[in-house]
């Protein structure tokens, strides 16, 4: 009976969860405007169970019971929590949000909700990624987040940009470090900007002291696309084609004016009648050409209770604006994640990437300025033109077909293996694997030809190499998070190893049997003439241990303590070890009570941290004394070369790592239901122990000066940052700014150096870092003006051998005598201020924005206006405007050909650097979901869109960008490989 | 519970294996390098290092501009050349304007011919720990220190008194070594000069594969000149006549082939700097041939150090020397491939014929002529400068007459007629005159100016000054970072 009862029981247990399961709610999603909303999440809490909206914004979902609660969220909206109490059919309206305070903010090795940030971390998404087309993802940063200055290095296809976070931190290497879902990278050439879901760049040191010695120049985390749980995959396309054109050209001289300066320098008529030679070749219209840009981007993505996944492939292809020149890209990832057990999931993201490049011919940008515009491009019988008839510059066109078969190769497999246990309540446990492993090959080829005595190449000649470069990193770490009352507390500790290696090979041979590709192989060339190498790095190798605490108190007083421990193979036995400790703490003001009687504030947090990080982007062998292979000595009768080897550098075992301590002071403000929102940060950032070669008397005798950990600079600023969103009637719009200033001074450069010479030009210094100066600070002469007749040469300070005509220079030393001793600070590369302003609204499907970006305070040396190299190249038109007899210009020198004074490195030939451009504008439409419904799609959106559409600056070259990883040589235009402007149309279709 | 320990179990394994690595994986060798601590335990080792010191014979410091300025370009043989803007810090060499850091060629000699006893001082301290045949370790041994006094030789006549670094310095001693007196210096070149002549073979002894190396005349003829410079003619006439009896030398018959590829390391060649253009590489070339190559058209180089004026009237008339030494505009190359044309922005157009090489692999910096260092003729005129001064005039009549022979060749004797007897004075301006128009633009006029207490009347038109350029500045570098232990020399 008793047991007949139970039966009964479970029965009717079963049926009415049964019978309960059954309860079906419908429902519709908009947004404010009433527009559906497709794609929306509705989850029953506390499960996994769940549904998406349809094209209607509507969805269906079975729940248990009547009573339960639902959660509806979109990305961008808020979300909403519906507790179901009975009803089986909703209305959800999701609101947009204002701000993003609420969102998940990627930190190193977790999250964290942005209201709990105790550091200073910004966070770009991938819509503002996207805005730039490029093969970097980096580029799209520029003018994005205070603090961070993007500058281009080259516009060559393919290449990224050099980027310093809070000023430049070391006279070493200064750029920032890449973690890729957790992978730590030293460059992300590979990434495809429409995988990334977002950036966020770790600038103070709380958030980054957790990457210990490799955080100090600033981290920034990538966190790239993954699936998300639904009932029905999304598939999205992304498309743009576009066209890319030099940003600007120079003024150079025409064939008369070209034919006029070099009668003038010669004191003869080479050109008996140069006017008759009109304007002549531009070679710039040689070299330059539109280039075609283009991407396709499809992902799939999707989830179950079993799995999340997203499969994405990309193709990007470039051609440069530079004839020849152009990278391919094609990307697959499959970001996965399986569900085992309910207590262990296993997940990776990984990316197999391959590319493929040309380079154009070696100097071409210089030359095509520099070439001779009274040669034609191809004279009468057909042959390429001379243009070395007065110098050495090569024919440019000639050069295009001769000299262009500069290729290079790439396959790259990049992945994070990760598994994580759910080991106790609240505890979880992580393992994960990342590889890195890049395979390069190049291969160039250059044929027998011959222009003139000057631009040949007696035999044909190839060169090939092949490199792989292997990383991996195991990192293990546990996590704990527990609530309790007013408390929250997250737990993080880690230990983690990392091996970096690689190698490469390859050769060359000349006189090659065949000059068509299939002959492009070193067996093909004679044996004669091999050469060949192979090489491999001294390996880096690093194990840490970490520890991070985040604590809440009632949600409104928050703290972050982190500690990491790092040993580094780069540093001697003694000096391996080192702990980077960090802290943090914030204060949520709006919560208090006092605050909630004021209407006018919607957010206030106030953020202080401290911490410390450590830089070793030092060369790997600074610390191990090599012996120095190939000094080779020549014996015998045959001249055989007879291999050398000797100690010729000391090095110092007892280097350690740099370090850096910094200090940032935050206060968010939000106002207007947080419509307006201004956050502000200021920094002080002291790099210490900074390894810099300490001159050492040349009667020791060593090649090279040996490292000592000597030097410190100091990086201090303010940011801001402001935005404001906004309605009229149907009209949203928003407007941001950022901006942040940069004081950047040496403190010390170690014992017995007074200075470190940067970069030489025409065998001078002209960058000279100093104690109390920036880094890399333009050194060389004042003018003063130009002499105007031999009285002045009689009456001002002796300057040595000059003219009248010539520049004259400022006394600076006062002891009546012009010499190099009166060479002085002339500015500094390092803008002081770097701003961004964006505008942006939509309307009834329409959207634009507007994004722009500049700097101010910087120099830049023009110094390809200084190379005259041998003979007489062309000159840039305004080298016309000229002193020509007595009062005829104070400014500007009479016609010479190199050399002191007036080809001196002085800042005659310095020019303001500041400039601001209209980086990227949008104007896209996109489709009503109605209309959209008919055709099976989510949502179109096309667009027209511009990059670097307009540009303001007093500077004269190319781009007012110039940027080099080499610190102490910054801001010198050597004649770099221009940035392009271009122009697009796209498309984003979801389905 | 036993879910628990699954998991427990799933998390050491995940774990276990990074925990694995200990400090010794931080361990790391560089790849490809032998890393300075374990050198120097083989024979090749000791070969290789000794070989080393040989390379930074060809570096850019060592020959290339500082040399050629601190030597020729200084000197009443040459001009700076080049047209008037291209490096015209040279300039300073030709009007004595140079200073203790502008320009920089002083400090690159410096730190060039430091950089070659640096490599000398590690060899010849890390050889002797080296087990291997005796006979060839004294030999590299005796190789080290004929290079290093060749660098320590060259480095006291342009400075006096210099720091005297004997084996490779610790990090104590960097900044405080003060300058010795010459006479410190020259005694440790003499003694690495005996040592040499004692550890080294003659010229013939040395397998053919070796040709080049230092042998025990080229150590005796530093030798000679080494006392020469410092007066003691006793000496000098000593090691000079060693050389001349030892049987391994003769004068080269025709006077413009010592020059020419054929001429490297011929009968005359007592030392050279071996260089070679090779097809695949640089690796076995200098700067030297580039520097001084034709200007224009035949595009040969660069058109530094060009013959002066006062040198073209230093011949005698008739002297083959001078169209042997000096290339000029319209005159047809040694091996016929072209005509020198004239180039518009040169001054003063006549190149040093003696560093013309005919093509070869590569380009103009691939330059594979050896720089001959020390010439028979030059012993031989050592020779009769040290007899002459030793009141052994007849004696040196018959060497300074053998050199005048050899450039007269098959022209009628009254081409430079053979010297007969005259006074010691005039025979000793003889030898000098000799010396110049045998040796010019072969990097020699300038000690020879100064060791003879010539420079100050001859090149006083030039803006040399008594009792200040007889010396070069030390560069300002090197005072600054002593903290002032190395002072300047006297005049800068």
């Amino acid at each position: 009976m008793k047991s007949l009862q139970s039966l009964l029981w479970a029965a009717c247990l079963l049926i009415s969860t049964w019978a309960a399961a059954q309860v079906t709610v419908t429902g519709k999603v908009n947004d404010e405007k009433g527009e559906a909303i497709i794609g929306a999440n509705v989850m029953i809490k506390n499960s996994t169970t769940g549904t998406i909206t349809d094209i209607d914004g509507s969805f269906e979902i079975k729940v248990p019971d009547a009573f339960v609660t639902l959660i509806v969220s979109y990305i961008g909206y808020t979300t909403q929590e519906i507790p179901l109490r009975n009803q089986t059919r909703l209305e959800v309206v999701l609101r947009e949000q204002a701000t993003l305070i609420n969102e998940v903010v990627v930190v190193g090795y977790g999250t964290t909700r942005k209201s709990d940030l105790t550091g200073s971390v910004t966070s770009v998404k991938s819509e503002e990624i996207q805005k730039i087309a490029a093969a970097n993802p980096m580029q799209a940063l520029q003018g994005k987040v205070a603090g961070v200055q993007v500058s281009t290095a080259s516009g060559r296809p393919g290449e990224g940009p050099v980027v310093r976070i809070r000023g430049t931190g070391t006279l070493n290497g200064a750029a920032p470090i890449y973690v890729v879902d957790g992978l730590i990278l030293n460059n992300i050439d590979f990434l495809n900007t429409a995988d990334i879901e977002s950036m966020e760049v770790l600038k103070d040191a709380s958030a980054a002291a957790i990457y210990g010695t490799r955080g100090a120049n600033g981290v920034i985390l990538i966190t790239t696309r993954k699936g998300a749980r639904s009932a029905k995959s999304r598939v999205s396309f992304s498309s743009y084609v576009g066209q890319q054109q030099v940003e600007r050209r120079l003024d150079m001289a025409n064939a008369a004016e070209y034919a006029q300066l070099v009668n003038e320098l010669s004191g003869r008529a080479v050109y008996p009648n140069p006017d008759a030679l009109g304007q002549g070749t531009d070679w710039q219209d040689v070299i330059y050409q539109n280039g075609l840009i283009h991407n396709y981007n499809l992902n799939i993505s999707g989830g179950s209770d079993n799995m999340l996944f997203s499969i994405s492939a990309d193709v990007f292809r470039q051609e440069g604006i530079i004839r020849s020149s152009y990278f391919n890209r094609y990307t697959l990832r499959i970001n996965n994640e399986y569900n085992f057990f309910r207590w262990m999931k296993f997940g990776h993201n990984a990316a197999f990437v391959m590319s493929d490049n040309n380079r154009e011919p070696g100097g071409i940008v210089f030359n095509a300025i520099a070439a001779d515009p009274t040669a034609p491009v191809r004279d009468t019988t057909g042959n390429y033109g001379n243009t070395s008839r007065n110098s050495n510059v090569s024919n440019p066109a000639a050069q295009l077909e001769y000299n262009s078969y500069n290729r290079g190769y790439g396959q790259q497999f990049t992945g994070n293996f990760y598994s994580d246990i759910f080991l106790v309540k609240n505890l979880t446990v992580r393992s994960s694997f990342g590889y890195n492993l890049v395979n390069n090959r190049n291969r160039s080829y250059e044929p027998q030809f011959f222009v003139n005595d000057k631009q040949q190449n007696p035999e044909s000649r190839i060169f090939a190499g092949f490199y792989r470069g292997v990383d991996w990193q195991w990192e293990n770490t546990a996590n704990y998070r527990k609530e309790w009352k007013n408390h929250r507390i997250d737990l993080l500790a880690g230990y983690t190893v990392q091996a970096i290696t690689g190698e490469g090979i390859g050769g060359g041979r000349a006189r090659l049997i065949g000059n068509t590709p299939e002959f492009f192989y070193l067996n093909a060339g004679d044996e004669q003439t091999a050469t060949n190498y192979h090489f491999g790095n001294t390996p880096e190798r690093y194990l840490s241990t970490l520890f991070r605490v985040n604590y809440a108190l009632f949600d409104k007083y928050l703290l972050t303590a982190s500690w990491r421990r790092d040993g580094s193979s780069k540093f001697g036995a003694k000096r391996r070890f080192g702990s980077f400790p960090s802290v943090a703490v914030a204060w949520r003001v709006i919560d208090e009570p006092f605050m909630q009687n004021q209407k006018l504030l919607t957010n206030l947090k106030l953020r202080a941290s401290w911490g410390q990080l450590g830089n070793d982007k030092i060369p790997a062998s600074a610390a191990i004394p090599t012996v120095t292979n190939s000094l080779s000595a020549v014996f015998g009768p045959d001249e055989q070369l007879l291999f050398g080897a000797t100690v010729i550098t000391l090095a110092n075992p007892f280097l350690q790592w740099e370090l850096s301590t910094s200090t940032n002071l935050g206060v968010e403000v939000g106002a207007v239901d947080n419509r307006l929102t201004l956050e502000m940060d200021y920094y002080r950032r002291l790099t210490d122990k900074i390894l810099v070669a300490v001159p050492i008397p040349d009667y020791v005798g060593s090649a090279g000066d040996p490292f000592v950990n000597a030097a410190s600079v100091l990086n201090s600023g303010l940011e801001a940052v402001l935005n404001w969103r906004g309605r009229i009637g149907k009209l949203n719009y928003r407007a941001g700014l950022n901006g942040s200033t940069v004081q950047n001074e040496v403190k010390s450069l170690g014992a017995g150096n007074q200075f470190l010479r940067g970069a030489f030009i025409n065998g001078e210094v002209a960058t000279l870092t100093e104690v109390g100066g920036p880094i890399g600070a333009f050194y060389g002469y004042r003018v003063a003006g130009v002499y105007q007749s031999a009285e002045d040469i009689a009456q001002y300070p002796n300057q040595g051998l000059v003219r009248p005509g010539d520049l004259r220079f400022e006394d600076v030393n006062g002891d009546g005598i012009i010499s190099p001793d009166d060479r002085t600070y002339l500015g500094s590369p390092i803008p002081n201020l770097i701003f961004g302003f964006n505008v942006g609204f939509d309307i009834a499907g329409f959207d634009f924005s507007a994004d722009f970006n500049g700097v101010r305070g910087n120099n830049i040396l023009n110094a390809k206006r200084m190379f005259r190299g041998f003979g007489i190249p062309n000159f840039e038109a305004d080298f016309l405007d000229r002193w020509t007899g007595p009062g005829t210009n104070d400014r500007r020198p009479r016609t010479t050909n190199g050399g002191y004074p007036n080809y001196s490195v002085s800042d005659f030939f310095l020019e303001d650097g500041s400039f601001m451009r209209l980086r990227s504008f949008q104007v896209g439409y996109s489709f009503p979901k109605s209309l959209l419904a008919k055709a099976k799609l989510s949502n179109l959106r096309l667009y027209l869109s511009g990059n670097n559409v307009l540009l303001w600056t007093k500077y004269s070259g190319y781009s007012p960008e110039i940027g080099s990883e080499n610190v102490l040589q910054v801001g010198i235009d050597g004649g770099i490989y221009p940035t392009a402007r271009t122009f697009l149309v796209g498309l984003n279709a979801g389905f | 519970m036993k879910k628990y320990i699954i998991r427990f179990l799933a998390t050491l394994a995940m774990g276990m294996g990074a925990t694995a690595c200990n400090q010794d994986f931080l361990d790391v060798k560089p790849q490809g390098q032998i890393n300075a601590e374990n050198y120097f335990q083989t024979t090749d080792h000791a070969i290789w290092a000794t070989n080393a010191v040989y390379n930074q014979l060809r570096t850019w410091d060592v020959i290339a501009f500082p040399f050629l300025a601190m030597t020729d370009i200084v000197s009443d043989d040459a001009t700076k050349g080049s047209f008037p803007a291209d490096a015209q810090r040279l300039s300073t060499f030709d009007d004595f304007t140079y200073g203790p850091s502008f320009p920089e060629e002083i400090r690159l000699a410096w730190r060039g011919y430091y950089r070659g006893v640096f490599r000398a001082n590690t060899a010849i301290e890390g050889i002797a720990k080296v087990q291997m045949d005796e006979q060839l370790k004294n030999r590299l041994i005796g190789e080290c220190k004929f290079l290093r006094a060749h660098y320590y030789f060259y480095l006291v006549r342009w400075f006096g008194d210099i720091p005297l670094i004997t084996k490779p310095l610790l990090e104590s001693e960097y900044y405080n070594q003060p300058r010795a007196p010459k006479a410190e210096v020259y005694n440790l070149i003499i003694q690495d000069l005996k040592d040499a002549i004692e550890a080294l073979p003659e010229k013939s002894q040395y397998p053919a594969a070796d040709l080049g190396r230092a042998t025990k005349g080229a150590a005796r003829g530093v030798l000679a000149k080494v006392y020469l410079t410092i007066g003691d003619f006793v000496n000098a006439e000593r090691y000079a006549l060693e050389v001349i009896n030892s049987g391994q030398y003769a004068l080269l018959p025709n006077y413009a082939r010592i020059f020419l590829p054929e001429g490297e390391n011929s009968s005359e060649s007592v030392f050279e700097i071996q260089a070679t253009a090779l097809e695949e590489s640089y690796a076995g070339a200098t700067a030297w041939n580039m520097i001084q190559g034709v200007r224009g058209t035949p595009n040969l180089g660069w058109g530094f150090n060009l013959p002066s004026d006062d040198l073209v009237a230093a011949y005698e008339p008739g002297d083959p020397r001078r169209d042997a030494t000096i290339l000029y505009v319209g005159e047809v190359l040694p091996d016929g491939s072209g005509v020198v044309q004239d180039n518009p922005e040169m001054l003063n157009e006549r190149y040093n014929q003696k560093a013309w090489t005919p093509s070869h692999p590569g380009l103009q910096d691939n330059g594979p002529s050896n720089i001959r260092i020390l010439r028979y003729a030059d012993v031989l005129l050592m020779a009769a400068e040290a007899l002459n001064e030793n009141d052994k005039l007849q004696q040196a009549l018959t060497y300074i007459n053998q050199v005048r022979a050899r450039a007269r060749g098959n022209r009628p004797p009254s081409v430079l007629p053979a010297l007969t007897f005259s006074s010691k004075e005039q025979l000793r301006q003889a030898i000098w005159r000799e010396r110049r128009v045998e040796l010019a633009m072969e990097q020699h006029r300038w000690f020879d100016l100064v060791r003879t207490g010539q420079a100050a009347t001859k090149l006083a038109p030039l803006g040399f000054k008594a009792n200040k350029n007889e010396l070069f500045p030390i560069p300002q570098s090197e005072i600054d970072l002593t903290n002032g232990i190395i002072k300047q020399n006297p005049g800068y």
